[in-house]
Order: C-alpha cells, then structure tokens, then sequence
C-alpha cells in the first residue's frame, strides 16, 4: 500500500497540507496510509528544513509549501 | 523544547559565552526577519532556511557553530542537517531571538516586532 507522510512541526500550513492529501485520496479513491508526522528526531532523519513536506513512500514530492489537492491528485496518478 | 538526542541545544546565555570564545552564528531566518532584527554579535552570517541545502557548505566545519532563528526550531532542524552532513562542531540555541531580546542581549533593528507571545507562524515562513 502506498505510504504518505506530511512532516512538519504541526502549523496550520501542516494542517492544510494533511488535509488536501486527505481530500485528494477521497477523489480519486485511491487507497493509502497517511501519517502526520511532527516528531523532531523523525524529521532530521529525512534532512527536512523547510516544511511541510509531503513524502510519497519515503519520497520528497512537495517541500516548504502547501501541496495542493490538484497536484497531489497528479502525483498520485503517477 | 523539542524531544530529540542528535544536536546538543545551549540557551542565549551560555550561547554569549560561545561567542566570546570566538563562536560563529548562523541565523537561518529568511532575509525579511532578518532586515527586521538581527542580532548583533561580531561572527555572524545569515543563510535562510530557504537557500540552507544550496548554501550550508559555506559553513566552516572547523569551528564552533551556533545555529540560531526566531525560536529555536528552524535553527534544530537545520543544525539536524548540518550534523547528518558530517558537521561536529554544531550546537542549537533554544529560544531564539525571543528569548535574545527578552534578555536584553545585543540586536539591531526593531525589538518591537519581538513581541515574544505570537507563535512562530507570525512570520512569513515560519516553519
């Protein structure tokens, strides 16, 4: 199953970024784990600096900006 | 503070004694903070976090570095980078600039906008 993960210190562009994978998931009715990640020690494991970051199986996709649903939709088609 | 064993953490008082002894600060916030306040301390460069990945090596990683920002998390996060990089020498200091200005240690700029109570999402790329 694919795994997705939006790292970062819980701010609201965090949450709006969960929220748009959330969103895009139910459009496209793809299935997928999603994990919020804000736990520090994680976050430097994978070198984040500016957040949010949305990881597709342990991938970078989108960093220091909100990923928006129609992008997230395209990434998921790929 | 943050719950993590990889980058030893300093608060702004022990970080005046670094920087007597000769210690370099890194202000990874972005150019805007920064022309607002900045810290005044003789070794000083600002590397935002934004252009971090692209410019970090301009770091010497024979002296002490401490990593600074508004509150002490960007500053972790990129002083994270920095040990994972093979940096040994590189400490975060807690607190930030805040916590700088409440104890009245040097600055230029406006204090004003260090307010102290608004979270670090006050700014344009705070997190």
């Amino acid at each position: 199953m694919l795994q997705i993960k939006v790292l970062g210190p819980g701010c609201p562009k965090c949450k709006t970024t969960y929220n748009n994978v959330l969103e895009a998931l139910k459009q496209t009715n793809v299935e997928a784990n999603v994990e919020k990640v804000e736990d520090i020690e994680e976050m430097m494991k994978y070198n984040i600096l500016t957040t949010p970051v949305l990881m597709m199986n342990d991938q970078i996709k989108v960093k220091g900006r909100i990923a928006q649903v129609s992008e997230i939709i395209e990434l998921l088609k790929k | 503070m943050e719950n993590q064993s990889l980058v030893k953490e300093i608060c702004p008082t022990t970080t005046q004694e670094w920087i007597k002894n000769g210690a370099l600060l890194v202000d990874i916030r972005e150019k805007d903070e920064v022309e607002q306040l900045a810290y005044d301390v003789p070794l000083l460069i600002n590397i935002p976090l934004s252009e971090f990945e692209d410019r970090y090596t301009e770091i010497p990683k024979d002296k002490e570095v401490v990593m600074v920002c508004k509150s002490g998390a960007r500053s972790l996060r990129a002083a994270g980078f920095l040990v994972n990089h093979g940096y040994k020498h590189v400490v975060n200091m807690q607190h930030g600039i805040t916590r700088w200005v409440q104890k009245g240690f040097p600055t230029k700029g406006d204090v004003s906008t260090e307010t102290g109570n608004d979270s670090c999402c006050a700014s344009s790329a705070c997190c």
